[in-house]
């Protein structure tokens, strides 16, 4: 204890520590899981009625509301538990759960809200959440990355390589081991114009060719949440073209491009598929 | 009839008469007075007692005024020094701030600091029903390490732990998390199974500690006379609580016949898609369809 003269000075200062010591657990806490609650409150309604007293059994209905984000998303969810105590054990049981999400841009994201709504089930709306999150932020990079190294083109145009990737695994391990020092040493730019038609979070990204502008690829990568809370994306090519180009494609590139994107992905995993993708729309050599 | 010869006497009935009469109206006057006054006691006494329940009221509602006022008085003390409010202050956001680590394990995770680094728990729930809590204690050095953790064996934590502890500890924790919560569901569906339809089985439930591999015997109707079907589910995805593997198969020797066998088709999209309590359920509940409709 402290030696002071006020009792109250002492225990201020007690009190003043612990608190701190409070604030930096959540706040590490609040990093380890990417999820930062921001208040939270909590009532209890007794449910036991005499007769239930007289087996033993204790009800106890709890109101819970908590408010907080998770990077640029913000929710705030109030929800209902139930807890029944007997003899042999206790039992909790989500029985209402209501969730408000910011920012609405997220279409993919309702739906999921609705699902988890309906099933009560709070972990997996953040443990998506979370998912969710992380792949929107690894496309905005992605899409940031290639949007930085385009400018303007050389030559003109070659043929279209589209790919799509299944194996969300072998990209989520490449994510996460991504060695940020490579970008910054490459100076290489690509000579096409790469845009982002809907801003920054955008869900596509579409690259021209500057010589050729009649050509163009719109990359489309959605993030899903399939019915299980699973987060998968799901990438697709939409190549654009010239009528006289189409007519002229007599092994039918075009028309299998999205086909072969999907191939592409498989194989070399969504940076290096756009990667070369890009490159191959600003390759020289006319035929 | 002879009548007393007495003057007074002739008079005297008459007089007699009137001094009755007299006498029986003045009774009369008597108990008339008698009853108005017993009715005015009565509203008096009446009027008292509403009287003293108002006095009651007031006295009663007096008091509790009273108390308010000393009670809101009381925070608004003219001597407050400003550092007892900061105190205040401090108290109540320690107190959410409490409150607000409790709440992490809505989210599945949480966490104590510990001198080593942090003890994780991890939270587990199956449609809305919360289940257990497992915990795994890090100790913060270079390399990240597991110092000790109450994840089953069967979970394969070194699996997961080499691919993401290092490189991204916030994927590593959620990693697990999904594997734990899809053991809980698969393990809430089959303890369910065991516990609520016995009555439908036939012979044991036959599970492993992962409960991704499931076989067992069951019929549609538990006392009925339908055929028995032997069902196999496999959940080849450790992360979810649906099977990935599934089937129905007959036990007998005679081949089925056209409705059993759409009877067994349906039943194993039925396992697919569906967790395993419910879909015992919807048997459950087309057996009580079918009763009704032979009682009526």
């Amino acid at each position: 204890m402290y030696q002071s003269d006020s009792e109250g000075w002492a225990s201020s200062k007690d009190l003043r520590s612990h608190l701190g010591h409070l604030e930096s657990e959540l706040r590490f806490l609040s990093t380890l899981t990417g999820i930062s609650i921001r208040n939270y409150s909590m009532k209890t309604e007794d449910l036991t009625n005499t007769e239930k007293k007289e087996k033993s059994i204790m009800k106890v209905l709890q109101r819970h509301r908590l408010s907080g984000n998770c990077r640029m998303i913000t929710f705030q969810l109030e929800f209902q538990i139930l807890e029944i105590q007997n003899k042999e054990s206790l039992s909790s049981v989500i029985t209402d759960l209501n969730i408000i999400m910011e920012p609405t841009e997220y279409s993919e994201l309702s739906e999921f809200v609705s699902r988890a709504e309906e099933r009560r089930d709070l972990l997996m709306f953040f443990r998506s959440l979370h998912f969710f999150v992380e792949w929107c932020e690894y496309r905005k990079r992605t899409f940031e990355h290639f949007k930085e190294r385009s400018g303007p083109a050389r030559r003109g145009v070659t043929s279209l390589q589209p790919v799509v990737c299944r194996d969300w695994e072998a990209e989520t391990k490449r994510l996460h081991s991504r060695d940020r020092s490579q970008d910054q040493c490459t100076k290489e730019k690509y000579p096409a114009a790469v845009h982002l038609p809907e801003g920054a979070a955008s869900s596509c990204m579409a690259v021209q060719s500057t010589c050729q502008p009649g050509f163009e690829l719109v990359i489309v990568w959605r993030v899903q949440i399939d019915e299980e809370g699973k987060v998968l994306p799901k990438l697709d090519l939409l190549p654009k073209a010239p009528q006289q180009a189409l007519k002229l494609d007599r092994n039918r590139v075009l028309e299998t491009a999205p086909l072969s994107f999907r191939a592409l992905l498989g194989t070399l995993g969504i940076e290096a598929a756009l990667e070369s993708l890009i490159k191959s729309l600003c390759t020289a050599g006319y035929d | 009839m002879e009548w007393a010869n007495d003057g007074k006497s002739r008079g005297g009935v008459l007089a007699h008469l009137e001094r009755l009469e007299i006498q029986v109206n003045r009774s009369r006057k008597n108990l008339e007075d008698l009853q108005r006054a017993q009715a005015i006691e009565s509203a008096l006494g009446t009027k008292i007692h509403k009287l003293r329940c108002l006095r009651d009221e007031l006295r009663a509602e007096a008091k509790q005024r009273q108390a308010r006022v000393k009670a809101s008085t009381v925070n608004v003390e003219p001597d407050q020094t400003p550092e007892i409010s900061e105190q205040e202050i401090a108290k109540r956001r320690k107190e959410n701030v409490k409150a607000i680590l409790q709440a992490y394990r809505f989210t599945g995770l949480s966490g104590k600091l510990t001198s080593r680094g942090v003890c994780v728990c991890i939270s587990t729930a199956f449609e809305g029903n919360l289940l257990d809590s497992y915990f795994i204690d890090l100790v913060i050095q270079k390399p990240l390490r597991i110092h000790h953790h109450s994840i089953p064996v069967f979970i394969p934590l070194e699996e997961i732990s080499a691919k993401y502890l290092q490189t991204n500890i916030q994927h590593f924790l959620f990693c697990l998390c999904e594997y734990l919560n899809a053991y809980a569901g698969r393990k809430y569906q089959a303890d369910r199974l065991q516990s609520d339809f016995a009555a439908f089985l036939v012979g044991p439930l036959r599970r492993n500690s992962l409960c991704n591999l499931l076989s067992f015997t069951y019929k549609v109707e538990p006392r009925g006379q339908s055929f028995p079907f032997c069902a196999r589910l496999l959940y080849k995805d450790l992360t979810t609580a649906l099977p990935t593997d599934v089937t129905v198969t007959y036990q007998g020797t005679d081949a089925l016949s056209s409705s059993w066998e759409e009877q067994r088709a349906s039943h194993e999209n039925l396992f697919f898609s569906k967790p395993l309590h419910q879909v015992f359920t919807s048997f459950a509940r087309k057996g009580e369809k079918l009763d009704m409709s032979l009682v009526s």
